[in-house]
């Protein structure tokens, strides 16, 4: 159920930001603590030391290696873009080191939300590297027991196959449409696909109730 | 039950059913014999008429300036020009452009939202003070795509109230996110319908890389830039597939050469399944300015319309220059990209299934927008006594036929190639067949015949589908031509007309209101039909009579 409220959530989320205007905090994105930008790409969000509020020490140390590039989504037919990996697990209040590679010759990114917006900006960790090139950042989560969304933000990447969830602790459930983990919310056998054929059996059902009543009724 | 109970519960059925039948239902004959016999029925009211205006769906006709963006400015050392229009270009960008986002700073980078390779100027090679080596950086992105998470467009851009075609762009390299903020899925302004006119100088060492982040392939042919065939290391430098080179997968870049000796107003395309993929979005305008000493021209006009940084030529002889792009778009063909997720789905639906032959074309655009919004970003803004250059291209294909109320412009070149002055043509529809490029001159002498004065004078193509979207106006690549005294401060055009916030509403688009105020149409009168409870009911009454009948007919044959 978890996996299916998570997803449900994600669903809504995304579609009341639709809706949004324009945030005023387009204005304040400059002179972030722990960001760093040139050719190869950018880091943002970066934090070796500052500890999350509701952790006391830094109860694990982790360093993940992910590759980016078109080679990884060949496991996954209707994929195109894809990461080594699409899951990670953490413990709660550990440190992880990303060491982020990309092989393909074109941008891609490993963005992860959903972190305390006290200590990251907009709640993100957010990597990218250009063609060719590997960044590093370091970032801590929190203690609660979490999935975090990872994705690469260009257009149509989280869509063909660059999404992956990092899992703190027993996590929150999986998210959807994440390669080789889970389904996709809205395309195989979506409910919206659906819909129109129920409304017809359930009329059909109707008219034979109906039928069999009247006719039992006064065949008696 | 006895017989006579069974024969009083039909006659009774039949007495409801046929009070219930509506009156138009029966015979024409037995209502005139009914008529003769009983007089008229009695007096019917109508349904009353329901006010055909779109009231609180209305969006902000001109959203505010809250960035600053309109304003003159200087960036980096880079004079911005004020920009007329009520949605101006990003001037930071702007900056980026003209100096190259190699050398401006960080912070410029950041709000223009550029890679730092987006566009690199090197050396000057002849010695006049400005660049001459430049290498281009560019993406191709999908707007308007489909989500195995959502049943609406992801990295949305709408050409209209309403109206978000699938569509695939060229644009320059960007860093960070494609959506205005994660919160968002609006695709974040510099990414947008038409892929971006491009400018380099005449005689420069130009590079341009094609990124490809889609996951399609894709390249660029540089249609009537001075190109070689081959570049350099010998590798295909036209862009075409089925003659110079593969195409570029996804994941992949590919880059071409050229040193354009002629100076002109070109164009540039994908040349994969040209059918399919040049009509989705993927072409610009490609230009290339005189040679002049100090001559940093804006390597960028995003979304086209109001260059806000002009070549050096361009100021010798012209006040105000705008790039004009239009480009017709099949709804079904930008539709194929958000029906599945699945890239090998699209290719199937795109370069396999597709046919254009058989295809009818929906929305007309003027620089990536359909009226109202062209009223935005596209309006020619001038004022007396200037002279204007208009450089138009056709990205679409089929023709545009384009008309300037109160205004007969002067043609000067042709596919980028200058026209003799004595053999110029002065007319007011200008015809600009698919590819095809054309230089104008508007004057706005009030000579009663380059101009008739100042005012709002409507410009647009004189195909009447090309004023419609989805052929439903106003819309189209309706745009005009403003005097500065007829525009409101906001940029946005003072109208003596119709209301124009009936026209913004995504209701208006999908018919939903006429919104002239003129015509009540039937639209607008409530709908009267039968209501569901009747049809109901009615139904009800006839499974019964036929049940009742059925089971007669069983008992009658279980006797014998």
């Amino acid at each position: 159920m978890s996996r299916c409220e998570l997803g449900v959530f994600l669903f809504f989320s995304l579609l009341v930001g639709a809706s949004s205007v324009y945030g005023v905090d387009e204005h304040r994105h400059h002179h972030m603590p722990g960001m760093s930008m040139d050719v190869s790409g950018m880091v943002m969000g970066n934090n070796k030391d500052k500890l999350p509020d509701d952790c006391n020490e830094i109860t694990g140390e982790y360093e993940i290696n992910v590759v980016a590039g078109t080679r990884y989504a060949k496991p996954y037919a209707s994929t195109m873009f894809g990461f080594n990996e699409h899951e990670w697990r953490v413990k709660p209040c550990s440190r992880i080191t990303v060491n982020f590679k990309n092989e393909d010759d074109v941008r891609h990114q490993w963005m992860l939300h959903g972190l305390p917006k006290y200590l990251y900006d907009r709640g993100m960790f957010h990597m990218e590297a250009s063609g060719g090139h590997t960044q590093t950042g370091v970032f801590i989560v929190p203690s609660d027991d979490k999935t975090y969304l990872v994705h690469c933000d260009i257009a149509q990447h989280m869509e063909k196959g660059m999404k992956a969830q990092l899992i703190a602790g027993s996590g929150s459930g999986d998210l959807w449409s994440i390669p080789g983990i889970s389904a996709d919310f809205e395309r195989v056998g979506g409910i919206h696909g659906k819909k129109g054929s129920l409304i017809g059996l359930f009329a059909v059902f109707a008219f034979i109730v109906a039928f069999i009543i009247v006719f039992r009724l006064f065949s008696l | 039950m006895t017989r006579l109970y069974r024969v009083l519960f039909l006659v009774v059925l039949v007495v409801v059913f046929a009070a219930l039948l509506p009156w138009q239902w029966y015979p024409r004959d037995w209502r005139v014999w009914y008529s003769d016999t009983f007089g008229a029925s009695g007096f019917l009211e109508q349904p009353v008429t329901v006010p055909a205006v779109a009231g609180e769906n209305t969006e902000e006709a001109c959203p505010p300036d809250i960035r600053g963006w309109r304003k003159p400015q200087s960036i980096a050392g880079v004079d911005i020009t004020a920009s007329p229009n009520c949605l101006a270009d990003n001037p930071h960008a702007v900056a980026a452009f003209v100096k190259g986002t190699n050398n401006v700073g960080h912070m410029t980078l950041m709000d223009a939202r550029l890679s730092p390779d987006a566009v690199v100027k090197g050396r000057d090679l002849d010695g006049d003070g400005d660049p001459d080596e430049i290498h281009i950086r560019l993406e191709v992105f999908e707007l308007n795509g489909g989500s195995p998470d959502l049943d609406v467009p992801v990295t949305q851009y709408a050409i209209a109230p309403g109206v978000t075609p699938g569509l695939w762009v060229f644009a320059p390299k960007s860093a960070g996110m494609s959506t205005e903020n994660f919160e968002s899925l609006i695709a974040q302004p510099g990414l947008r319908l038409p892929s971006p006119a491009i400018r380099v100088e005449q005689g420069d060492k130009v590079i341009v890389t094609l990124e490809n982040s889609h996951y399609m392939p894709h390249t660029i042919h540089f249609h009537g830039v001075d190109h070689p065939f081959l570049t350099a290391d010998g590798e295909g430098n036209d862009g075409v597939p089925v003659t110079s080179e593969m195409p570029v997968q996804p994941g992949k870049q590919r880059s071409y050469e050229m040193q354009p000796r002629q100076a002109g107003t070109m164009f540039y395309h994908c040349h994969v399944e040209v059918q399919a993929h040049v009509l989705m979005g993927l072409n610009g305008m490609f230009i290339i300015e005189e040679n002049r000493p100090n001559n940093w021209v804006q390597t960028f006009n995003i979304g086209d319309g109001f260059v806000r940084h002009s070549s050096v030529a361009v100021k010798e002889k012209y006040d105000r220059e705008y790039d004009l792009h239009y480009l017709d778009l099949d709804k079904q063909l930008g539709e194929k990209i958000q029906q599945t997720n699945d890239p090998r789905i699209v290719t199937q639906l795109i370069h396999r299934d597709y046919d254009i032959s058989q295809a009818d074309f929906e929305y007309y655009t003027l620089n990536g927008r359909s009226f109202p919004y062209t009223a935005r970003d596209s309006l020619i803004v001038t004022a007396p006594d200037e002279k204007v250059k208009l450089r138009v291209v056709n990205g679409g294909s089929e023709g545009v036929a384009i008309h300037t109320h109160g205004h007969k412009v002067t043609i000067t070149h042709y596919d980028g190639v200058e026209h003799p002055e004595p053999a110029r043509i002065t007319r007011d529809v200008v015809w600009v067949a698919s590819a095809q490029r054309v230089d104008l001159e508007l004057s706005t002498k009030n000579d009663g015949l380059h101009s008739y004065g100042e005012g709002v004078w409507l410009m647009h193509d004189h195909q009447e589908k090309g004023v419609t979207t989805s052929g439903f106006g106003p819309g189209g690549n309706v745009s005009a031509i403003v005097y500065e005294r007829y525009l409101q401060d906001d940029g946005w055009p003072m109208t003596f007309g119709m209301d124009w916030k009936n026209f913004l509403t995504p209701g208006f688009y999908q018919r939903q209101d006429d919104g002239s105020g003129i015509t009540p149409l039937l639209a607008g009168v409530e709908e009267r039909g039968l209501s569901a409870l009747r049809l109901t009911i009615l139904a009800t009454i006839a499974g019964l009579f036929v049940g009742l009948v059925a089971s007669w007919t069983v008992k009658g044959r279980s006797r014998v």
